[in-house]
C-alpha cells in the first residue's frame, strides 16, 4: 500500500477526526455502488478504505509513524457490492423509469422494452440445493425418501438403485418458484451414503469379510453369507484360507444394465474359548507336508 | 433464498427497522406462504443502505431518492447492455457473406 496519509490527502499530524472526515469525503465520491461502471473508482475506494482502516487503529498508526511497520495493509475478504448483484440479470429492483419514454417515439426501443418485460415474466425460479443422507442398502437397492423443506412442506425423492456418494439428483420444478409466470427452478439433491457395518463398495462390486470356523476352512462347508439382496448359501471349498476371495456372481450393484458381483473374503477364526480337545489334537499333529507359512519372509543368509 | 429470521441476523437489523424499510419500498422481499423471503441482492442492498446512512451521512429522505435513482441507473445499464448485444449481433450478421 502507498502511504496512507497520502492516499487520504491528510497531513501526518491530522487528528483522527480529520482523517475520518477526509475518508468520508472520498468514500462518497468513490463508493462503487454510486459508480457502478467505474473500475478505477472501485480500486480507489478500496485503497481509501484500507488507508482509513489502517490509520484508525491508534496503535498501528503510532508504530507506522515511528517507522516500526510499513503500510502493508490488512487485506479484507473481497466485499461484494450491491452493484455486483444489481448488474446480474433478474434484478427485481431495476426500473425502466429512466428510458421508458424513448419507446413512444422509437419502435426499436418499444420492441426492446416489450422483450425485457416478457423475459422478466418468464424468468425461471432459482435452483435449490439440498443434502440427503441415505443408508448403504438404500443406495444399492434404491428406495423412497422424504426431505423436509426449510420453508415447510415435504419433497418425495426416489433414490435410483446403485446411486453413489456425491451424486446429485435433479427434481424438475421442485426448486424456487418463478418471480413471474415462468417455470419453477429445480431441486438439486446431493446424496451422501452412510457406511455399512460389514459391506463396502468397490465400483459395481460389493466387498464383504466373512468369518468362518477352522472346521469350515479345513473341511469345506456351505454357509450362509449376507448380500445386499438377502442371504445366500456360499460353498466354501475344502482347505480355504484367510484371504481367499470367493465371487458371488450378480450379487453386486446394478449400474446401467450391468450388475457387479459380491466379493467375499474369508477370515478363518479360532474358537473364542480355549479348547482342550483341539489343543490335544494339535500337539500330537504332524503335518504330512512342509508347513512353514513364514518361509517367504526369511532373509537369505 | 433466505428466511426473515436468518436475514435479520445476517443483515444485523431489528424487525421494526426491516418493517419500515419494506414499507418505504427500500426492500422488496418476495412473499411466500405468508412469509417474506429474501435473496443475496437484498442483503447487499441492506449493506448499501447502512453505508449511505452511517458512513455517508445521508438521511432517510436521501436514501429513498438515491435508491430510486440507482434502480433507474441499473435499469438503464441493463437496457444499454442489451442494446449493445443486439448491435453486436447485427454487425456480425452483416459481416457474414
Amino acid at each position: 500500500m502507498r502511504d496512507p496519509y497520502e492516499i487520504l490527502g491528510v497531513s501526518r499530524t491530522a487528528t483522527s477526526e480529520e482523517i475520518k472526515k477526509a475518508y468520508l469525503r472520498l468514500a462518497k465520491k468513490l463508493h462503487p455502488d454510486l459508480n457502478p461502471g467505474d473500475k478505477r473508482a472501485e480500486e480507489k475506494f478500496k485503497e481509501v478504505s484500507r488507508a482509513n482502516d489502517f490509520l484508525s487503529d491508534p496503535e498501528r498508526r503510532r508504530r507506522y509513524d515511528a517507522g516500526e511497520i510499513d503500510a502493508a495493509g490488512v487485506e479484507k475478504a473481497a466485499q461484494r457490492f450491491y452493484k455486483d448483484y444489481a448488474g446480474a440479470s433478474g434484478n427485481p429492483y431495476e426500473t425502466e423509469g429512466a428510458y421508458a419514454d424513448f419507446a413512444d417515439t422509437d419502435s426499436f426501443f418499444a420492441d426492446l422494452l416489450r422483450r425485457r418485460a416478457q423475459e422478466a415474466r418468464r424468468a425461471r425460479g432459482a435452483d435449490q440445493l439440498y443434502r440427503l443422507e441415505v443408508d448403504f442398502l438404500d443406495a444399492i437397492n434404491g428406495g423412497k425418501k422424504e426431505i423436509g423443506l426449510p420453508q415447510g412442506g415435504r419433497l418425495d425423492v426416489t433414490i435410483p438403485a446403485g446411486i453413489e456418494e456425491g451424486q446429485i439428483l435433479r427434481l424438475r420444478g421442485k426448486g424456487a418458484p418463478s418471480p413471474g409466470e415462468g417455470e419453477a427452478g429445480d431441486a438439486l439433491i446431493e446424496i451422501s451414503v452412510r457406511p455399512h457395518p460389514f459391506f463396502s463398495r468397490d465400483g459395481r462390486d460389493i466387498r464383504l469379510d466373512l468369518p468362518i470356523t477352522l472346521t469350515e476352512a479345513a473341511l469345506g462347508a456351505e454357509v450362509k453369507a449376507p448380500t445386499p439382496s438377502g442371504p445366500v448359501l456360499l460353498k466354501i471349498p475344502k482347505g480355504s484360507n484367510t484371504g481367499t476371495v470367493l465371487r458371488l456372481k450378480g450379487k453386486g450393484v446394478l449400474r446401467g444394465d450391468k450388475r457387479g458381483d459380491g466379493l467375499v473374503r474369508l477370515q478363518v477364526m479360532m474358537p473364542t474359548h480355549s479348547d482342550p480337545a483341539l489343543e490335544a489334537f494339535l500337539s500330537s499333529w504332524r503335518p504330512v507336508a512342509d508347513y512353514d507359512p513364514r518361509r517367504e519372509m526369511e532373509q537369505p543368509s | 433464498m433466505i428466511r426473515e429470521q436468518e436475514f435479520l441476523q445476517l443483515a444485523q437489523l431489528d424487525r421494526a427497522t426491516l418493517r419500515v424499510w419494506i414499507e418505504e419500498a427500500w426492500l422488496a422481499p418476495v412473499e411466500r406462504d405468508g412469509e417474506s423471503v429474501f435473496e443475496e441482492i437484498d442483503l447487499a442492498r441492506v449493506r448499501l443502505i447502512l453505508d449511505l446512512r452511517q458512513n455517508m451521512g445521508v438521511n432517510d429522505q436521501g436514501v429513498g431518492v438515491i435508491l430510486h435513482l440507482l434502480d433507474q441507473l441499473h435499469g438503464l445499464r441493463s437496457a444499454m447492455g442489451e442494446l449493445l448485444g443486439t448491435m453486436r449481433e447485427k454487425r456480425a450478421a452483416e459481416r457474414e457473406p
